[in-house]
């Protein structure tokens, strides 16, 4: 396991590793584009 | 394409789906347990839906296409089908 | 090797046909920031990367986005259909027309057409690898600005998914770097 918890350097780029826990159905998943729900970010459309 | 048609090639587009988001997840977690069971399930309905659709309305993949003449380049593509 | 599944990965669907959304979409084809560019450089960046992990993310993702240009160029080709010359005139795609009619070619918004230039494969993978995270999220910006044209909810469904794509790959080539970074950090140490 690669954890963040480990000493962090610098000039270096860091994301966060997944974990797993649940999942949508899968027809759900396909329709928002990701079977995660923590990997899931939709776009709301800015009003200018 | 009837409806009927349309909901069981979704119903094998998302099982297809969540088997690859399994896999993508698998290739940076090769450890995961859990994720390498789900995928492993996964794969197996997404299998199954897909012979079950085959079976009925045509190949996914040339060696599915076992019936005369051959099924394979038979219309609609893909990009013709209204998904509606 | 790679085989070909006769299916989209998903339902792409347009309200009706709209050529100047025809003409931005053709830049997720052809462009800078397009699907074509982003399955060429990660296919092409896998042969370098020292780790399993590295070589299976480059080769599933590179794969995906296949899936992608595929998917794109369904919603072209539905955007297009049965436009008449005159209405391709009106939408500024007159020039294209007389180099493709309505088929698909390998360019940009602007007409530009695809170039090697667009993909880097240093042969570092850390530095690939920021490549993959920046090219992901230049898709990412690009579908949200193509969600601000359109007003076609059904086009915007698919637009959507392909963008929240785009989110799922930048999180696995994180994941990729923090691994390969590791495993150099390991290799120096003697």
């Amino acid at each position: 396991m690669y954890e963040v918890s480990q000493n962090l350097r610098l000039a270096r780029a860091y994301v966060p590793f997944q974990i797993y826990n649940q999942s949508w159905e899968p027809l759900e998943g396909l329709m928002r584009g990701t079977i995660f729900p923590e990997l899931y970010f939709p776009y709301r459309k800015r009003e200018y | 394409m009837d409806r009927e048609q349309l909901a069981l090639l979704k119903e094998v587009m998302a099982l297809d789906f969540k088997a690859l988001e399994l896999q993508l997840y698998l290739d940076t977690h090769p450890n995961d347990q859990r994720a390498l069971r789900d995928h492993n399930l996964a794969c197996q309905e997404a299998k199954a839906a897909k012979e079950n659709y085959q079976r009925c309305y045509g190949p996914f993949m040339p060696c599915e296409a076992t019936g005369f003449p051959w099924q394979w380049i038979s219309d609609p593509w893909p990009w013709e089908i209204c998904y509606e | 090797m790679w085989l070909y599944e006769k299916k989209l990965q998903y339902p792409a669907k347009v309200g009706r046909a709209n050529l100047q959304m025809a003409k931005f979409l053709i830049t997720q084809y052809g462009g800078a920031d397009g699907e074509l560019a982003a399955s060429m450089r990660y296919l092409t960046q896998r042969y370098t990367m020292p780790v399993p992990q590295g070589k299976g993310t480059l080769t599933d993702i590179g794969t995906e986005e296949l899936a992608h240009l595929e998917i794109i160029a369904t919603l072209v080709y539905k955007l297009m259909d049965g436009a008449s010359v005159d209405e391709i005139k009106r939408a500024g795609l007159g020039a294209y027309y007389a180099d493709h009619d309505k088929a698909l070619y390998f360019v940009n918004g602007e007409g530009v057409p695809w170039t090697a230039a667009y993909i880097q494969s240093k042969g570092d993978p850390v530095t690939d690898l920021h490549e993959d995270m920046a090219a992901e999220e230049k898709a990412r910006s690009t579908y949200e600005w193509l969600i601000n044209l359109s007003d076609d909810p059904d086009l915007n469904d698919t637009l959507r998914f392909l963008r929240e794509r785009e989110i799922v790959h930048f999180q696995r080539f994180g994941e990729t770097l923090q691994i390969v970074q590791n495993y150099l950090d390991c290799k120096k140490v003697y």
